[in-house]
């Protein structure tokens, strides 16, 4: 996909404008050090201040579900085996819509486990999303039928070179290489890890909403990105209310933020939850532009962010073996 | 709102801001918009705060439409939205003791006053900051809802937030159940401030689903779908915190029920509405059907509910002289 890079240089562009946030952006440089990203060029004069994305329009509907799919395997695993256990989806929800060919064979999604929260709200909130999460995942299948793509194969493991860690390490909430982050080991990490991926799904599927051609189907996205952003509240939310007396969440909360930010390109399309400071401080549940609409993303930098890779690449991180369908190939940021 | 200290965080916004709406200028050039040249200069040179004037320079080569009726079917969705924006950023305006520029409730139509409204003095500083996020967000959307609809915005029509024994939040909550006689003051206490928050907001949820069914224009709708995701995030921030506090108050659970109930006694036969009690083991947060997704209400069925009144009516309840706009007449339900 073009994206939105090459209208700057038309003579009908306006000056550019370079968001001052991200002139020392040494932090997002580190990011891609740390995660031993390809060389990414900062783009110093000619720097662009992205507006909102959305997928080009050169997707079909079935590139789209079939990718919020993609998405939705890896959601739905997380949330299902961290709140009931066992092996998460059934087989029969896993395969390709008709005989499958190349790539699009099921894969198995691994290293996940259920937690034993301490907090029995946060309990509910993990039942209710996972069952929502199935349910997205049992509708698209269904919808798409022959077309529909197979789960790829995902990484939900604890170990110290696991998606998680290696995410939870570029971001500063862990130290050190040996060092591991275990979603699954208490509420806290449950609800840092869910963070990690909730907004980014709502993102992707605001960006969806105008260009997705089909009535039906429109109506539909929306369904989801408002239940999306549903689920996205509830962890946000809550983390800031934990936050109030736990204020680690609040900072590592901020730092998975900024690298998903680093993760997918020079705009600044990303907010943790942390306060305003001063007398009457203002809460950040909901991120948002200045114009108080939601962030939005394409999928190529979707994929940025489930790759853990700021370059133009097919696989990684939470997708060892990349995602099937058409949209596979991150954003080269 | 941003994640910035206050005295770094407009700058960035801005730029944000500006660059937004310069794709919005470059998306329209390419594919030309239904409201025209006005309005696109609207966008562009609107604020967030609402202040900046449309430039009236380019009448000359307005941009041809596609068809007069879809100009108007966006015109009359966008302005039916506004409404809906007027009242709830009124409301929390109020509670949160920010009001609303003047220049913000121009426009066409009979411009009408807003009735009640105090701030409320919260306990829980952290409803509180809610309180100021909520209230920032809607006032931008206010603003930007306007930069959308340029010299074709509709008036602020009249409007009840009162908390007295006459005020609509009374009349709604004797409808309801939540009281059985007397008054009910959204002011009076977090508990109260939350309830009539939710009232309001999963109408406007259901209501922005509905409108973007109705959108020709994809830039117009990819605008929306943005400020829909927020107003997804204020329901699920709200319902949250709701579900957290009845955990140790269950009237607050029993209530968002009752007026759940309310609300779908209001607009029809069909179960368009679930208060946040899930099972034993599950959260309801998400209100959604069985696929997982969120529900749809017509502008009709988002009237019965904002006139309090299950009839084909022209005002009443929290517009008590309807909507300004055409889309203004409640369903028969």
């Amino acid at each position: 996909m073009t994206d939105d890079l090459q209208p700057i240089d038309s003579p009908t562009a306006e000056p550019i404008v370079i968001n001052p946030a991200e002139r020392a952006s040494e932090r997002r440089q580190f990011f891609r050090t740390a995660l031993g990203a390809a060389a990414v060029t900062v783009a110093g004069a000619t720097a662009l201040t992205l507006g909102p994305r959305a997928f080009a329009d050169t997707t079909s509907d079935v590139d789209n579900l079939n990718f919020a799919l993609q998405l939705g395997y890896l959601e739905a695993q997380f949330y299902n085996i961290a709140a009931f256990g066992g092996t998460g989806l059934p087989a029969g929800q896993l395969t390709a819509g008709s005989a499958a060919t190349g790539t699009n064979v099921a894969g198995q999604a691994t290293g996940a486990r259920q937690v034993t929260f301490t907090d029995p709200l946060v309990a509910q909130y993990a039942a209710e999303i996972a069952q929502d999460k199935a349910a997205h995942v049992a509708w698209l299948r269904t919808e798409l039928n022959t077309v529909a793509s197979a789960q790829p194969t995902i990484d939900l493991g604890t170990t110290a070179t696991g998606a998680f860690s290696t995410a939870m390490r570029a971001a500063g909430v862990i130290s050190g290489a040996s060092a591991t982050f275990d979603p699954y080991a208490s509420d806290e990490n449950f609800l840092l890890a869910a963070f990690l991926f909730a907004d980014v799904g709502v993102s992707v599927l605001r960006g969806a909403i105008a260009l997705i051609t089909d009535a039906g189907h429109r109506e539909i996205v929306e369904g989801a990105m408002i239940t999306d952003a549903h689920h996205a509240a509830i962890i946000r939310t809550t983390l800031y209310v934990k936050g109030a007396t736990n204020a680690s969440l609040l900072t590592n909360a901020g730092k998975i933020s900024d690298l998903r930010d680093a993760l997918d390109g020079t705009g600044d399309d990303d907010q943790g939850i942390s306060p305003t400071t001063g007398t009457n401080p203002v809460a950040n549940v909901i991120p948002t532009y200045a114009d108080g609409t939601i962030y939005a993303r394409d999928g190529q930098h979707a994929l940025n962010i489930a790759y853990l890779n700021s370059a133009q690449v097919t696989k990684g991180g939470f997708f060892p073996n990349g995602v099937n369908g058409t949209v596979v190939t991150s954003a080269a940021n | 709102m941003t994640d910035t200290p206050p005295t770094e965080q407009l700058i960035p916004a801005l730029a944000e801001s500006r660059a937004a709406r310069r794709r919005f200028l470059i998306g329209a050039s390419r594919t030309g918009l239904a409201l025209g040249t006005v309005a696109l200069l609207d966008a562009c040179g609107g604020s967030n705060n609402g202040t900046a004037t449309p430039t009236p320079t380019d009448t000359t080569t307005a941009t041809p439409s596609p068809t007069a009726t879809s100009v108007i079917i966006d015109q009359n969705a966008l302005n039916f939205l506004i409404n809906i924006e007027y009242l709830t950023a009124q409301f929390y305006a109020a509670a949160t003791a920010t009001p609303l520029a003047a220049s913000l409730l121009t426009g066409t139509g009979t411009q009408g006053a807003v009735t009640g409204g105090r701030a409320v003095t919260f306990t829980d500083p952290l409803v509180a900051q809610y309180a100021r996020e909520l209230a920032a967000d809607d006032l931008a959307h206010v603003g930007f809802l306007r930069s959308m609809l340029g010299a074709q915005v509709v008036a602020q029509p009249a409007i009840n937030i009162d908390g007295g024994a006459s005020g609509a939040f009374t009349t709604a909550m004797l409808g309801a159940g939540v009281i059985g006689s007397g008054t009910f003051d959204p002011y009076a206490s977090d508990e109260n401030f939350l309830l009539a928050a939710y009232f309001l907001s999963d109408v406007a949820v259901t209501a922005y689903k509905g409108a973007g069914l109705l959108f020709t224009n994809t830039l117009l709708l990819a605008a929306v779908a943005g400020i829909m995701g927020t107003e997804a995030y204020h329901a699920g921030l709200l319902r949250t915190t709701l579900y957290a506090k009845g955990a140790t108050n269950a009237t607050l659970r029993t209530n968002a029920g009752l007026i759940s109930n309310y609300r779908d006694s209001l607009d029809g036969t069909t179960d368009l509405d679930q208060g946040i009690t899930g099972t034993a083991t599950a959260s309801n947060i998400a209100p959604a059907d069985a696929n997982g997704f969120a529900f749809t209400r017509t502008a009709g069925q988002a009237l019965n509910i904002f006139y309090l009144n299950h009839a084909a009516v022209v005002g009443g309840g929290f517009f008590p002289n309807g909507m300004n706009g055409v889309t203004i007449t409640s369903a028969a339900s």
